[in-house]
């Protein structure tokens, strides 16, 4: 995904914030304010983590977006990595689709994109799954809000097991 | 656990319009909903409920400010080493 300028790319957070609270999630921190954070290098970021609607004395499910923006000649802004995170207490387990270190993934498993699924939190029968590139932070959003619609374990056997 | 969403049969019936309808909403982006594959289509009920109330997000600013934290991608799982990468890079 590249978009092409800093405004660009604050009117996209704005979005992205406002998709997520139109579905009830909460955001950490999110107030009039939202933040690019610079890191040393000049890479922006978007680091936020939210919490899924739930109903009383149940602990949310937990969602967490992560983008690194790397300015790149003519190109603008690309996305240069990703985590989108999905935890969800009451049924123990977690979803990620990442984007990093592309060079060793493309080169070892001809993907960048890989998920991890943990049916039991903290226990991985894979180290990493296949993955379908993620569009934008929608995407990522919505691919796990939809896993955690259904309200159980998710099935890792049906995800293709890289390593 | 009850369940989290609707089907677009089931809110058509909530809101007496057809499901062609609802869909349409949907892909228009004016009703909440996720759209797992071209038959099928999930509303979240949290997000329907707020949708039917009319929450409409703020509008807000974005400011840029050093990052708050460090993060690096993939950390806790199997990555190249810093010299792999390198070499492979």
């Amino acid at each position: 995904m590249t978009i092409v300028t800093q405004d660009d790319l604050a009117a996209y957070l704005v979005r992205l914030v406002a998709w997520g609270e139109r579905f009830a999630i909460t955001f950490a921190g999110v107030d009039d304010e939202l933040t690019l954070g610079r890191e040393p290098g000049d890479a922006l970021v978007i680091d936020l983590d939210g919490r899924l609607p739930h109903a009383p004395r149940i602990t949310a499910a937990t969602i967490s977006i992560f983008e690194r923006w790397t300015a790149q000649p003519k190109r603008g802004l690309v996305r240069t990595e990703y985590a989108y995170e999905l935890r969800d207490p009451v049924f123990d387990y977690r979803r990620a689709l990442h984007y990093h270190d592309e060079d060793h993934f493309v080169r070892q498993f001809q993907v960048a994109t890989h998920e991890h699924c943990e049916a039991t939190m903290g226990v991985a029968t894979c180290g990493r799954y296949f993955g379908y590139p993620v569009r934008d932070g929608i995407d990522g959003l919505s691919r796990l809000y939809d896993v955690w619609l259904r309200a159980a374990k998710p099935d890792c056997s049906e995800l293709r097991c890289l390593s | 656990m009850d369940r989290l969403y609707y089907t677009p049969r089931e809110v058509a019936e909530i809101l007496s319009i057809s499901d062609d309808k609802v869909r349409e909403l949907v892909n228009a982006g004016d009703l909440p909903g996720i759209r797992v594959s071209p038959r099928i289509t999930r509303i979240p009920i949290a997000a329907f409920d707020l949708w039917r109330a009319g929450f409409v997000p703020r509008q807000r600013q974005v400011v840029i400010k050093p990052a708050a934290r460090r993060v690096v991608v993939g950390d806790g799982e199997d990555r190249p080493t810093a010299a792999r990468r390198v070499a492979t890079g």
